[in-house]
């Protein structure tokens, strides 16, 4: 399914966006798909998969932790394509990427797209390629109809927000602090201020990331936006459970409950 | 053509690879500090640190017993005569006098050695910037007295655990620091590295080496040298002295990388070896494996120890205005005791690198003037060399 079909639905159901986080080959390569198939079962409405790189600059101590295991069990970005080719029939959500660059340009931009194209990969966000890097990358995007998700900032000025939503398809990803990934506190009437403005912007949905850990940061945020992302709140559950019995069906409880379902 | 053009490129190398909220950042610093260039103020205030606090103008000196010894006429450029002992105090001073006119109050920075760490501790006590320091930890623990020198100065120095603990983690961790600080911190990046506008800010700073040595030498030899040679790790002393020599295109210009183990073994070597990639905020070549993950760098010269390089040396490298060679850490320690038992000059491990490049060069280039970066002082180094001269002896007797 892709991430317009997906916004619709939900739109018409009055519903948002409940977007999960998980860097492929966290705690190991081949717990990937339990993981993504939980996922689903609990109720998340896209996943977005991590590709593991060295120097994760956006990422909180959470996060980077995760990716260094995935590195040492010699995660690459091939194996995600084989899981996900093989999940493309169980899995009825939206799929999206996030990665940094490096990986994809030595990966080839052609050959990542046709690759994501093939896995049914609608969707990719590249953490450190803003919108001024990114005419090639977008038009080959273009090429393979995949969706390229930009970020606003509390900080983007008025101007460039127009050129952002411009380049942007999908979702916008508003960055909820000026800061890395990992738990936080909110202020969440100038969350919404920030939102709203945004919102005049651009008719495509917004959804909000970076720090959003709580049952209540889910619901209030979610009230003035079109989606949360949860990410590093999962990967620490995750890290904490794996090797607990009855792991997948705790993270089901866990999702559920983060989504105000449980 | 214009160096780097608007949006920060060398030809295709440079630009900005940076998330979103670091953009802003950037965009700061990149209009204080153009409207800064422009300032009478600010130079004036900039030369009078570099002359009256730091020791500029340093020394052009021609090394007679080195020649001799060579057969080609070696003049040494004496930055390691400059307040902290090497050419970072230039650009710590410039950055430190930029963040002032931006209005911060904080000054943080990513050190290897600590020679960039200790020159910025330095300048933030001068200019009263507090200032956090970050350090990997396994550097920490290989360099404990220039963590003690910046701690005496008044720095923090925060422990880098993430990653492999060394430089390059360091600097993820400044940038990481800065994004969440940004109002009042300005990030004094060491080296011609990392998302415009720091390739071009730090090379204007360190700019000032080349544009005494090309004085220099017209006055002493009434003409241009025929090669330079500089080390490169990050990168920013050969910029320094090489930049203001561009046009004159007889003049060679060589920067040495740092072979560590060898060429087939763990180095540092990344304009020789390394691939063009995406890392730290800018399209440069990189060590990196066939996945694009970044590989760890060694050198026995810590400041050369970096799986980077700046954007500007990879345009000199592909539009062959610059040629890159390489010393490996034996040699790097041979040049380091040929220039001091020759001269009475004690040379960085890394200046250890252009000073052992040399031998190389003297082979084909006979009676030729070379003017060589010596860019920083080796006391800090008689530890690392006098560990590698330990081995080395056990190593023998058996």
């Amino acid at each position: 399914m892709r991430l317009k079909e997906k916004f619709n639905q939900l739109k018409k159901k009055g519903k948002k966006a409940f977007i999960a986080y998980i860097p492929f080959g966290f705690p190991d390569i081949k717990s990937t798909k339990g993981i993504c198939l939980a996922l689903q079962e609990a109720g998340a409405d896209i996943i977005e998969v991590g590709i593991p790189f060295s120097d994760p600059l956006a990422d909180g101590p959470i996060i980077q932790q995760a990716t260094t295991v995935a590195l040492n069990k010699g995660a690459t970005i091939s194996m995600i394509f084989e899981a996900m080719e093989k999940l493309k029939k169980s899995l009825k959500i939206p799929v999206m990427l996030m990665s940094y660059y490096n990986p994809i340009l030595q990966f080839g931009r052609e050959r990542f797209f046709g690759r994501m194209k093939k896995a049914g990969i609608g969707a990719v966000t590249i953490v450190d390629l803003p919108v001024e890097e990114s005419l090639e990358y977008k038009k080959t995007a273009e090429k393979f109809d995949i969706d390229t998700i930009f970020f606003v900032t509390p900080v983007t000025p008025s101007k460039r927000i127009s050129k952002i939503a411009k380049a942007s398809r999908g979702f916008i990803y508003y960055v909820s602090v000026t800061g890395i990934t990992g738990p936080r506190d909110f202020n969440y009437s100038s969350l919404k201020k920030h939102i709203d403005i945004l919102k005049k912007k651009t008719s495509l949905p917004v959804c909000v990331g970076f720090g959003i850990h709580t049952k209540k940061q889910v619901k209030v945020i979610s009230s003035f936006s079109d989606g949360v992302i949860v990410g590093s709140e999962i990967v620490s559950f995750i890290a904490a459970n794996h090797s607990k019995n009855d792991f997948l069906k705790k993270l089901k409880k866990q999702i559920l409950s983060l989504k105000g379902d449980g | 053509m214009k160096l780097p053009d608007n949006r920060g490129y060398f030809g295709e190398f440079g630009g900005k690879f940076v998330p979103e909220t670091i953009s802003y950042c950037l965009e700061e610093v990149e209009r204080v500090y153009h409207k800064q260039k422009k300032s009478k103020v600010f130079k004036k205030e900039l030369d009078f640190y570099l002359k009256e606090y730091a020791g500029r103008p340093t020394l052009l000196y021609y090394a007679e017993n080195l020649s001799k010894y060579l057969g080609m006429k070696v003049y040494l450029k004496r930055e390691d005569l400059l307040h902290t002992g090497a050419h970072k105090i230039n650009n710590a001073l410039g950055q430190g006098l930029l963040a002032k006119a931006m209005g911060k109050k904080r000054i943080i920075a990513e050190t290897g050695a600590g020679q960039h760490g200790v020159a910025v501790a330095t300048v933030c006590s001068l200019l009263g910037f507090k200032c956090d320091i970050f350090m990997g930890q396994e550097d920490i623990e290989r360099q404990s007295m220039n963590v003690f020198r910046m701690k005496v100065l008044g720095a923090k120095v925060i422990p880098v655990t993430t990653g492999s603990c060394t430089l390059k983690d360091a600097c993820n961790e400044a940038f990481r620091d800065w994004v969440t600080n940004v109002s009042d911190t300005h990030y004094l990046l060491g080296s011609c590295l990392g998302p415009h506008p720091y390739p071009l800010i730090v090379r204007d700073f360190q700019s000032v080496i080349g544009k005494e040595a090309r004085v220099q030498i017209l006055k002493k030899e009434r003409r241009l040298p025929d090669y330079l040679v500089a080390c490169v790790g990050g990168g920013s002393n050969a910029i320094g002295l090489f930049y203001p020599f561009y046009k004159d295109k007889k003049v060679k210009l060589i920067g040495v990388e740092a072979a560590g183990f060898g060429l087939q073994s763990y180095n540092a070597a990344t304009l020789v070896k390394g691939k063009i990639g995406v890392f730290q905020g800018t399209m440069s070549y990189v060590l990196q494996d066939s996945q694009g993950q970044i590989k760890n760098a060694h050198s026995i010269a810590p400041g050369l120890d970096y799986p980077g390089v700046g954007p500007e040396h990879s345009f000199y490298k592909d539009t062959k205005r610059a040629v890159y060679g390489t010393v490996t850490d034996k040699e790097a320690i041979e040049g380091f005791k040929m220039l001091s038992e020759l001269e009475g000059i004690i040379p960085a491990l890394e200046s250890s690198h252009a000073i052992a490049y040399l031998r190389k060069l003297s082979k084909k280039a006979k009676n030729r003037l070379v003017l060589v970066c010596l860019s920083g002082r080796g006391d800090k180094d008689l530890d690392i060399v006098r560990q590698a001269q330990i081995s080395a002896d056990t190593k023998k007797r058996r």
